[in-house]
């Protein structure tokens, strides 16, 4: 009962905060000039064609107003249309959204069983050969910067050995994993570095604590020590910079997407800043808001289960 | 036993029917995006190449580019050139309803009259078209037009079902339009791809050989080289001249140079200091090593301009030329009027940046100290039509081989456009425009064309650098299929094989 109260109570804080999100946004697409019609519809229209289209689109009323239809419309549930495509941003986030959540998760799941077993290893032998070995990796892996990285994947991966897609997204879920594995593969490369040297450092916190010396005093071995009272006691730290980290990789499917040519939300959302297309920037800008708020939530409940003491 | 029989007989089927339709399929990634369906709504590169395989038009190309009929059977032109009267073939839309003269006089009054209409240009000259009986469309002009027929040719002339456009109104275009090409759409996915599929209603009998067309959207230039490389698409829209000789070395692809209506420029801004100046001008264009520049940036692929129309269209003048290249005399020309070290600011885009490089260099040289001033495509626009620059540096392409929409678009001052938004306005310029087009004997038509190619160049409306093939590479399984001048692809009677 108390957390379903916690959780209700985050959800309606984030509802000042998506407003926050809102007004910057349309304030920021505002501000860049630039005019979306001249772009939709091409070189050769006349300046009569593309003032009938901007008053049409009611882009040349006063800015506060467009602010005020665009929430109303907001408030019932309605993004608005593209005015690219003349289609429901709520579609074309339908259609979007799904690619990068996949890919996301696809990270996650790829990043997890490494980043545990090298920080483990690398802690439990502190300055071993081992431990070297993969702190300098580490260093190589956040250095490497990913787009080139991503092209090089997709050079010998995908056209030398051919073991792999390049692009797109594929048809079924099956297919996905496939078309996926490359751009996650990439992504993985910083996201695991980043997330093993804090888990190393706290494992290490951990291993110098009071608690295990009296554990190992009571005759628990080693191994139990680590496992029931280290390994849980690590995790917390790394799994709030787990968080922070989702929220970058909904922001970096950007350049993966654009590497290997996968129809998810960066390539909409670039895309649309290109074109100046405001309500989709609005309404993707808003869903990534919304999923990082989520995922936060979601930490700090998984939080609260390991560690009770947490709980609000 | 019977269910599982079932089930291995429905997933032979699926893999028997996944297998056909991938050797029945032809991927195309382009950079250029798909973003309306409606012709007459939009002229931007993505959507006129999809346009073509929609939307049939009276009369059509044939592989060496010359007028054939096409939705029209035949037709007559009056003697005073006013009056054009079309026989319509029996041809039917995707849906199965007949394309009548009704549904031509309603699209081809659309394009020409509809104040959503993104480039009626080519139809300025139209009174009206009517429908005189099912398969009878007249069309009446106010003045008369040399390329009307070509005209009725290019990629917004498609002819679209009167019924459906009325019944379903805007909502006609966003996923299923009816069809008179020789595609229709199977599935839109508006920033990823747009799926075609043989129109079985289509005019031309047999046609298209190929069953199914993905139009798909890349953006990026390396990821439709790899997946060239990898097999995973047919064909790549625009390969980048770095990239030529590795695409074109990967075994199973390669790269085609096709001849295109693009021409690369500088555009001084004839509104403003310092280029309003005609010296200026001149030194600009004397500063520049046109040659260097063609070849250091198209390694050799394209061709040096000569003239201020691209060399493919008719009526392209040989014998002219821009001032030759003289950087001394560039400088001395300065000196002389007391304009060395004018400052000049380069507006371009991303993609201009090579050539950006090498004309600030060359101006630098010369006495005319250059900033480059980097804006996105959206800004360029903006600041281009506001006439908010000096200098910039850009492209243009004509749909149709005639000079006449061409020198509307960039030369003429009266024409809608502003020359190209140069803002060069030449009162002889703009009288010749109008000549030219109403005049139907071609050696006059040539003389007028060439007047125009002779002042514009001593004007420097414009400094013309090149003229750019298309480079596009292809899956050898593909044959017979180009990106025409026009910007429609030839999938009509293209094949491919699996």
């Amino acid at each position: 009962m108390k957390t379903l109260r916690y959780i209700l109570l985050r959800l309606l804080q984030a509802v000042p905060v998506l407003l926050g999100v809102s007004i910057v946004t349309f304030a920021l697409m505002v501000a860049t000039p630039g005019d979306p019609i001249r772009l939709l519809v091409g070189d050769r229209a006349t300046p009569e064609t593309i003032a009938l289209i901007r008053d049409r689109y009611g882009l040349d009323d006063p800015i506060l107003a467009q602010y005020v239809t665009y929430l109303r419309n907001l408030l019932q549930g309605d993004l608005g249309a593209s005015l690219r495509y003349r289609v429901p941003v709520s579609q074309l986030i339908a259609q979007h959204y799904p690619v990068t959540l996949f890919l996301v998760i696809y990270t996650i799941v790829l990043t997890l069983p490494p980043v545990i077993a090298l920080s483990v290893w690398s802690a439990r032998r502190q300055s071993g050969v081992a431990d070297q070995v993969i702190r300098l990796l580490g260093v190589v892996g956040l250095a490497v910067p990913v787009f080139w990285l991503a092209l090089l994947f997709a050079r010998f991966f995908g056209v030398t050995l051919g073991w792999f897609p390049v692009s797109g997204f594929g048809n079924s879920f099956g297919e996905h994993l496939l078309h996926l594995f490359l751009p996650a593969l990439s992504t993985m490369i910083w996201v695991v570095p980043i997330l093993v040297r804090n888990l190393r450092s706290a494992l290490l916190d951990e291993m110098n604590r009071d608690y295990v010396l009296t554990g190992l005093s009571k005759g628990l071995g080693e191994r139990q020590v680590f496992r029931t009272h280290v390994f849980p006691n690590s995790i917390l730290p790394t799994l709030n910079l787990f968080a922070v980290i989702v929220a970058y990789l909904l922001g970096g499917s950007v350049i993966v997407e654009t590497v290997y040519a996968v129809p998810g939300m960066g390539k909409l959302m670039v895309e649309s800043i290109l074109a100046r297309d405001y309500f989709v920037v609005q309404g993707a800008t808003l869903v990534f808001a919304l999923t990082t708020i989520l995922v936060m939530l979601a930490v700090d409940l998984l939080s609260t289960a390991i560690d009770p003491r947490l709980s609000p | 036993m019977k269910l599982r029989m079932t089930l291995a007989a429905t997933a032979a089927m699926a893999v028997l029917a996944t297998g056909l339709a991938a050797q029945d399929t032809i991927r195309i990634a382009s950079p250029n995006q798909v973003t309306v369906l409606d012709p007459i709504i939009s002229a931007a590169a993505g959507n006129i190449e999809a346009y073509g395989q929609l939307y049939a038009r009276l009369l059509r190309k044939d592989a060496d580019g010359t007028l054939q009929p096409g939705l029209a059977e035949s037709w007559t032109i009056s003697d005073d050139g006013l009056t054009y009267t079309f026989k319509l073939r029996e041809a039917q839309f995707s849906d199965g309803t007949e394309i009548t003269a009704e549904d031509a006089a309603f699209s081809l009054n659309r394009v020409s009259k509809d104040e959503n209409s993104a480039y009626p240009a080519g139809f300025a000259p139209v009174k009206e078209f009517t429908a005189l009986d099912d398969k009878t469309l007249q069309l009446t002009l106010e003045h008369p037009s040399a390329p009307m027929l070509s005209n009725l040719e290019i990629f917004n002339a498609g002819i679209v079902s009167k019924d459906d456009v009325e019944t379903r109104g805007e909502a006609a275009f966003t996923t299923d339009p009816v069809a008179s090409g020789p595609y229709m759409v199977r599935e839109w996915k508006p920033n990823d791809r747009l799926s075609l599929t043989a129109n079985p209603h289509f005019w031309r009998e047999g046609l298209p050989k190929i069953a199914n067309v993905e139009l798909i959207e890349v953006s990026d230039d390396n990821a439709r080289a790899t997946m060239a490389m990898a097999g995973e698409i047919d064909v790549n829209r625009g390969v980048p001249w770095a990239q030529v000789a590795e695409v074109d070395g990967t075994e199973g692809v390669s790269v085609r140079l096709e001849p295109s209506t693009v021409l690369y420029l500088v555009m001084p801004n004839h509104s403003k200091p310092p280029f309003d100046n005609l010296t200026v001008r001149k030194a600009a264009a004397m500063a520049l090593n046109r040659e260097a520049i063609t070849k250091a940036v198209t390694l050799g692929n394209a061709t040096v301009a000569n003239s201020t129309l691209s060399n493919a269209l008719n009526f392209h003048d040989p014998n002219v030329q821009p001032p030759a290249y003289d950087p001394e005399g560039a400088r001395k020309l300065l000196q002389e009027a007391g304009l060395e070290g004018t400052e000049v600011t380069l507006m371009i885009t991303p993609s201009a940046e090579q050539i950006a490089t090498l004309l600030k260099a060359q101006w630098d040289a010369v006495g005319l100290p250059t900033t480059v001033e980097r804006v996105d495509a959206g800004l360029w626009w903006s600041k281009l039509a506001d006439a908010d620059y000096q200098v910039t540096t850009s492209w243009y392409y004509n749909e149709t081989e005639d000079p006449d929409l061409a020198v509307r678009w960039a030369l003429c001052g009266t024409c809608g456009s502003d020359s190209y938004y140069t803002f060069y306005n030449n009162e002889e310029v703009n009288a010749l425009t109008d000549a030219a087009l109403r005049e139907q004997d071609e050696a006059k038509r040539a003389e007028l064309y060439s007047r125009i190619q002779q002042i514009t160049l001593e004007d420097l409306a414009q400094i013309p650098l090149y003229y750019s093939p298309f480079s596009n590479a292809y899956s050898d399984r593909v044959k017979g299929l180009s990106l025409t001048p026009s910007l429609q692809w030839t999938l009509e009677e293209a094949e491919i094989s699996g």
